[in-house]
This record gives structure tokens, C-alpha cells and sequence, in this order.
């Protein structure tokens, strides 16, 4: 599969965390790392230092997206996987919005006030949510 | 490779690494459902037992709780195949994640190979003053001197981030004390 334009991946993201949204298990991956791969760099000049260190001109970065199924979902074609290639003018816009749709899609974890009574004390927990709500 | 206490740390080390190896590092994030965090073998079976016995006795309330709130956990790794390294970083916060991903973004930046933030908030001025469209660029400007206050702080702001999560931590232990002064 190709990659999808910044645009369609962000819609394919938003519908995966749907997706997840309500159940009990499973598992969202994210993946980055620099295109490497087709992209015009010099041979090494220098056997001491690697050519990708300094590219003469920014690449791109690309994004993927499984919601972590392998071999029988795979078959089963319940592997859901997305990939988009973000270009160095896009990065500040592109995160932005990533931020927003993950902070939105991962509604499982903790939220911020419940953290600080649960954790260290379960038992004390209970006395603890009546002393402050008295 | 053990996790980094706090997200600082992490980002710091992935700086680093990034810097050493732009090509081959690559970063995973990973949006667990069900609580990981004690995910010890021991642990899991303790909770399971639990679990079935407070169902056998009280049914109901166990139930509506377990699926009112699924816990998840976020792993962040930074990892290069070439040598090996493996940096990590997990939380269980909600709060945490939007910090996390535009971390993931400055990362990005050098992966992309672009200028770090203090040049590009360089070019971005001497563009401000010769385009002179004061409202755009401004904006952009400014917001790039943000990234750029956060970018540098990798070494510089840091630590006091740093001591700002362990005051944080801090408080928490005050709490623990208040609720043993109250009982």
C-alpha cells in the first residue's frame, strides 16, 4: 500500500482511535523515522564520518500507523496499517495536529486529577476522596 | 534498556542519539489498552486472582468498574538497530501526551536534517524584517522562539523541568503525609 496524503492519514488515524475507543485491549503503534530510502545522498567522502550527518538539504520523515495485529488477524485482514510521508516544510503544522488527534484518541490513560489520588495509596484512597470532597 | 524516569530525560538521550545516527534511529510510541505498568508476571496473576474472587463475590461492582474504565499505558522508544540502543520512556498520564508528541515533532526536526530551532528562528527574523508582513511572520516567530526556548532547554531549561517533576513528586509525598495526619 502506498502512502496516504497527510490528510487521509490523519482521517484513517482519527477513525482508528475510534476504532479502539471502549475496548479492553489492544494497541495503538506509532512509528517515525527519516526516508532514507529512494533519497538522493552523497557517497561517504569521508570514511571517518557518516554522509547522512550533514544532508545537503532536509528530507522527509516518515509516519506509520498499525494497530499492532500480526499473523492470524493478518490473514484475517484485520490488520489495519497506514503510512504518510511528511516533507520538512510541514513538520510544525503536521505535529500540531498529530498532538491533537492522539491527546483526543487516547482517552484510556489516566486523566490528570485522578492520577494524584490513585497510584501510591488504594486503601487510603477511599478516606482520602471523602476527606477532600467534606 | 531500563525506562527514564522522567519524559525530560528521554527526550534529551533521543536528542542525542538522533544526532549520532539521523538515518537509522527510529521512534515508536505505542498506545497500550490495559494497565501494563505492573506488568510483572507475579503481578498480573495477583490481580487476576483478585479479580476472580471479587467476582464471585460481588459480581456487579467489579464489572461496571473494569469496563467503565479500560487503563491504557503510552510507551515511547527510541531505537537504532545499528548499535542497539534503545531508550524508553512510559506513562500512564493523560496529560502527558500532547507534551509527548510535540517532543516526537522536535525530535522530527532532526531527523528531517532541518536547522535546530535557534537557526530557524534566526532565518525566520531576518525573513520578518526583509518580507516586513508583520503580522505573519511575527506569529511564526514567535512561536519558533517557543520551540526554540524548549530546544535549547535540552541542555539549558531542563534541569529545571526537571526539579519542577520532582517538586511535583514532592507534593505528592506531602499528600501521602496530610492523609497520615488526618488519620
Amino acid at each position: 500500500m502506498g502512502h496516504l496524503s497527510n490528510d487521509e492519514f490523519f482521517a484513517k488515524l482519527v477513525e482508528l482511535f475510534d476504532s479502539a475507543k471502549g475496548k479492553d485491549h489492544g494497541s495503538i503503534v506509532l512509528t517515525q523515522k527519516r526516508l532514507s530510502y529512494d533519497q538522493p545522498l552523497p557517497e561517504a567522502t569521508d570514511d571517518t564520518l557518516p554522509s547522512d550527518l550533514h544532508p545537503p538539504q532536509p528530507l522527509p520523515i516518515l509516519i506509520r500507523v498499525t494497530n499492532g495485529k500480526g499473523k492470524e488477524a493478518r490473514k484475517a485482514k484485520k490488520k489495519i496499517k497506514l503510512s504518510t510521508v511528511v516533507g520538512p516544510d510541514a513538520l510544525p503544522a503536521f505535529f500540531e495536529r498529530y498532538a491533537e488527534i492522539c491527546k483526543q484518541g487516547m482517552g484510556s490513560l489516566k486523566p490528570r486529577d485522578r492520577s494524584k489520588r490513585k497510584g501510591k495509596a488504594k486503601k487510603k484512597s477511599k478516606a482520602a476522596v471523602t476527606t477532600t470532597t467534606a | 534498556m531500563p525506562y527514564y524516569e522522567t519524559s525530560q530525560e528521554w527526550l534529551r538521550q533521543s536528542a542525542l542519539l538522533l544526532e549520532a545516527r539521523p538515518s537509522t534511529t527510529r521512534i515508536t510510541t505505542t498506545y497500550h489498552l490495559t494497565d501494563k505498568t505492573g506488568s510483572s508476571k507475579k503481578r498480573q496473576k495477583r490481580r487476576q486472582q483478585q479479580l476472580q474472587t471479587a467476582t464471585t463475590t460481588t459480581t456487579t461492582t467489579t464489572t461496571t468498574a473494569s469496563s467503565a474504565a479500560p487503563r491504557a499505558s503510552l510507551t515511547i522508544k527510541t531505537y537504532d538497530p545499528h548499535s542497539g540502543t534503545c531508550l524508553k520512556y512510559r506513562t500512564t498520564k493523560a496529560a502527558e501526551v500532547s507534551r509527548l508528541i510535540l517532543s516526537l515533532g522536535q525530535l522530527g526536526r532532526k531527523m528531517a536534517a532541518l536547522p535546530t530551532d535557534t537557526d530557524a528562528v534566526m532565518v525566520d527574523a531576518g525573513v520578518a524584517e526583509e518580507v516586513g508582513t508583520p503580522g505573519v511572520e511575527k506569529t511564526e516567530g514567535s512561536g519558533s522562539a517557543s520551540g526554540n526556548a524548549g530546544a535549547k532547554g535540552q541542555t539549558q531549561t531542563q534541569p529545571p523541568a526537571q526539579t519542577q517533576g520532582q517538586g511535583q513528586t514532592g507534593g505528592g509525598g506531602g499528600k501521602g503525609k496530610k492523609k497520615r495526619g488526618k488519620k
